[in-house]
């Protein structure tokens, strides 16, 4: 994507002055001391790793904290010139237009137009001029018009989280923050959102872990370690070429270019300009000598080794079979009718489509916890990780929860806290952990479970770090190396390409594909008519088909 | 049909048909009132017959209370016995009791027939735009009013993940214990759901500004006018034929 930058004022939209955020009852910070300026008109991302203190960093840009969240806050935040704190959270709403990471965060359980409508209600603007935005928010986001009726509570997850987007868009705010605003989006939507990031004219705020698309529209970032404080503020393109191997430690996500061009470089193929983007890579490959594309194919193709599934062919009796079979959520009519598939022993299958196209209602109706209205089921149950991780959890502590698994006392709980890096939050209350420890602690306990002959992961990776999602990705692989099964609902093409050798695709109420998921992802006319995209990674294995390496 | 009626008269139509509900001891009356209710609901909103009677069993199980003190405990229902003295059933008490039991359906019905024909949003954005209601307590009301949807969801998800934990499919009712168990974890929700729905509110400027707009207020119209004046002549032509004609008789 060509952006033409921004050209930053002098006067910051946010001024953080060694802050420091303790939640009660907290012995240490959640995040600080911080120091970090944000220019108008800049587009800022800030990366770190789950639960370093990102989406509370946010929330003191309008006072959410500690006015509404309460908290001890220590140093300074000068929003607009002015200290956060002069003015109220909702005095805030007129310049500032804040996406929050969990969409039920951003709605308040109105029907899509109301909720859209919402904000521009409050600062009493004219009623002509509120439908005027409105429709061109729900156009900006994506939303079907005919949702306008719909109250939010009965969308899907992504669903929902494309109608916060609107709701944010209609604010039309000079300041936009937004908290993992893709981590539930298809790729196209995700792309309609860079779109708007890209645009000129706002000041731009953002925490996100799905970087390729995002990355070449963001002017500046700012990494927060695991403690918590900054340890590196930049250009991207610099910043990933100077901290990208610190960054890959750490468990920071990078774009895909950078790790393939800190491996380039390894070799001694360095591009003049650091690569945000494969294409980037490829050009530049494309120059060089025949010597040169020799050398780095051969980098090339362990690169694509280690994020490509092997292909893999379905053995022995299937696991589960649905045929013919009409799905429906609980006490609701289906959203799928005549599905038939099997899944065989050590099968790993992406389970892809738009939002709302029943991919949990599928998920759910395999692991055998929802009735058919038609059709028929058979094979035994399978465990089941939910989109929202609280949903699981019934016990008192991280390390209560994965005792109730593997045992009390048992040693495997320490290690299993110490592969999920939970081991500082073990004794707090699940509830009380960020969106990516109870990801991690909901994935932690169901993988641990060796009951179940096959497991489904509703989008895993939402809101982790590189660190958890690689090891969602091992666990997986070894649980298919165990005779098991794994499906993954996931947005995330790059996972679901590392983890995954069989894909199904829903669209139209039914299973519009069911083959290798190279072939899925390789198919242009099905991504789009699904809501998908090709997955940046896949123009490397093109080039390297067609190279001469 | 009803649906479409601006919310405030329909309540203020309801107030006044619950009010000779509680004003009116008399069974035909009470009954009057079930019938026309239930009629409403299906013919004019075209809801199950089904679906009404399931409806009137809570409400006809909360009169089946009155009608058993009445019988059964005179002394505390002396009231009710001397109100019903004239009935045609035979015994004072069992009298009354039944009249007790047709009112407590009949109130059940009416206000099943508000609430089933309209949508909270544009109830509470009536009572903003009409009578000056607090956004503050207009959009925390209109957030409880949701919340009872959403519990019910969020019930369904804890039992899917209590089923999955135990390999089976969920039974389709949840008996005594498990929905005892779900008593602590939906109170959680209920708590974090306000607690989010606190945030949302203010961080997209809820009383922010003195004035707000409200889009989309429902607007009066003559149908309106025509439901009053029609529902209020229905009411008094039941209690005519109730307390006069059927009495004559």
């Amino acid at each position: 994507m060509n952006v033409a930058f921004s050209a930053p004022e002098a006067a910051p939209a946010v001024a953080w002055r060694e802050v420091a955020v303790r939640y009660p009852y907290a012995t240490a910070p959640a995040v600080g001391p911080v120091s970090l300026d944000l220019r108008k008109g800049e587009r800022l991302l800030i990366l770190g790793p789950s639960g370093c203190g990102k989406s509370t960093l946010l929330n003191t840009v309008t006072g959410l904290v500690p006015a509404t969240i309460p908290a001890e806050i220590s140093g300074e935040v000068a929003t607009l010139g002015v200290p956060a704190a002069s003015r109220s959270p909702a005095a805030w709403s007129a310049s500032v237009a804040q996406l929050f990471q969990d969409a039920d965060q951003t709605l308040c359980g109105m029907t899509v137009g109301d909720e859209v409508a919402f904000a521009l209600e409050n600062r009493a603007l004219p009623e002509e001029k509120i439908v005027v935005r409105v429709d061109r928010a729900l156009d900006r986001a994506g939303v079907p018009p005919s949702w306008r009726t719909r109250r939010t509570a009965s969308l899907s997850g992504g669903e929902k989280q494309l109608v916060a987007l609107a709701a944010v868009l209609a604010q039309e705010a000079e300041f936009f923050i937004a908290d993992e605003p893709t981590a539930h989006l298809s790729p196209q939507a995700a792309a309609r959102l860079h779109a708007v990031i890209g645009g000129q004219g706002q000041t731009f705020l953002v925490v996100d872990h799905r970087l390729d698309g995002l990355i070449d529209t963001i002017d500046r970032v700012a990494i927060i370690g695991r403690d918590g404080t900054l340890i590196a503020d930049g250009p991207p393109r610099d910043i990933f070429r100077a901290h990208g191997a610190r960054f890959a430690q750490e468990g920071i996500w990078r774009p895909l270019a950078s790790d393939l061009d800190r491996l380039l470089r390894g070799i001694g193929i360095a591009l003049d300009t650091p690569p945000l983007a494969v294409s980037e890579i490829i050009a530049d490959l494309d120059r060089r000598p025949a010597g040169d594309q020799s050398a780095a194919g051969t980098v090339i193709r362990h690169f694509l080794w280690q994020r490509i599934a092997e292909p893999a062919e379905a053995t022995g009796q299937p696991l589960v079979t649905l045929d013919s079979a009409a799905c429906a959520p609980l006490f609701a009519k289906p959203v799928l009718r005549d599905v038939s598939l099997q899944i065989h022993p050590g099968e790993t299958i992406a389970l892809l489509g738009r939002n709302g196209a029943g991919k949990s209602t599928l998920g759910a109706t395999l692991a055998g916890l929802l009735r058919l209205k038609g059709g028929t089921r058979t094979g035994p149950a399978g465990g089941f990780a939910f989109q929202r991780p609280e949903t699981q959890f019934t016990e008192g502590s991280a390390r209560a929860e994965l005792e109730s698994i593997v045992g009390k006392g048992s040693a495997h709980v320490d290690t299993l806290l110490s592969a999920w890096r939970l081991e500082s939050v073990a004794t707090q209350h699940p509830f009380e952990l960020s969106q990516g420890q109870k990801r991690r602690l909901a994935l932690a306990t169901l993988t641990a479970d060796t009951r179940w002959p096959f497991l489904v992961l509703d989008e895993p990776t939402a809101g982790l770090d590189a660190a958890a999602c690689d090891e969602i990705a091992s666990r997986i692989a070894e649980i298919a190396a165990e005779g098991r099964a794994v499906v993954v609902i996931t947005h995330d093409l790059d996972f679901a390409l590392k983890t995954c050798s069989r894909g199904i695709v829903l669209d139209g109420s039914s299973v519009a594909a069911d083959a290798p998921l190279l072939d899925i992802l390789r198919d242009d006319r099905l991504l789009a008519g699904a809501g998908l995209a090709t997955p940046e990674i896949l123009r490397l294995a093109a080039w390297m088909e067609a190279a001469p390496c | 049909m009803l649906s479409t009626l601006h919310p405030l008269p329909k309540l203020i139509v309801c107030l006044v048909w619950l009010a000779a509900s509680i004003a009116v001891f008399d069974p035909r009356f009470q009954a009057g009132i079930v019938v026309l209710a239930a009629l409403a609901l299906i013919l004019v909103e075209r809801r199950s017959p089904l679906l009404v009677l399931a409806l009137m069993i809570p409400f006809a199980l909360f009169g089946f209370g009155f009608l058993t003190t009445a019988t059964l405990f005179r002394e505390e229902s002396d009231f009710a016995t001397r109100m019903a003295a004239e009935t045609p059933f035979g015994s004072p008490a069992f009298s009354a009791g039944i009249v007790l039991f047709l009112r407590a359906i009949a109130c059940g019905m009416v206000s099943a027939v508000f609430v089933l024909t309209t949508e909270p949003g544009r109830f509470i954005k009536a009572l903003m735009a009409n009578w000056r209601l607090s956004p503050r307590i207009g959009y925390a009301l209109f957030s409880a009013l949701h919340l009872v949807p959403d519990l019910a969801s969020e019930a369904q998800q804890i039992r899917l993940a209590r089923a999955m934990k135990r390999a089976r499919t969920p039974r389709r009712i949840p008996g005594p214990v498990e929905t005892a168990s779900l008593v602590v974890p939906l109170l959680a929700f209920a708590i974090r759901r306000a607690n989010r729905a606190a945030i949302a509110m203010e961080a997209r400027g809820l009383g922010a500004a003195s004035a707000r707009t409200i889009v989309g207020a429902p607007q009066s119209r003559s149908a309106d006018a025509i439901f009053v004046i029609a529902s209020l002549a229905l009411l008094a032509i039941l209690f005519i034929l109730t307390s006069v004609v059927w009495r004559a008789w």
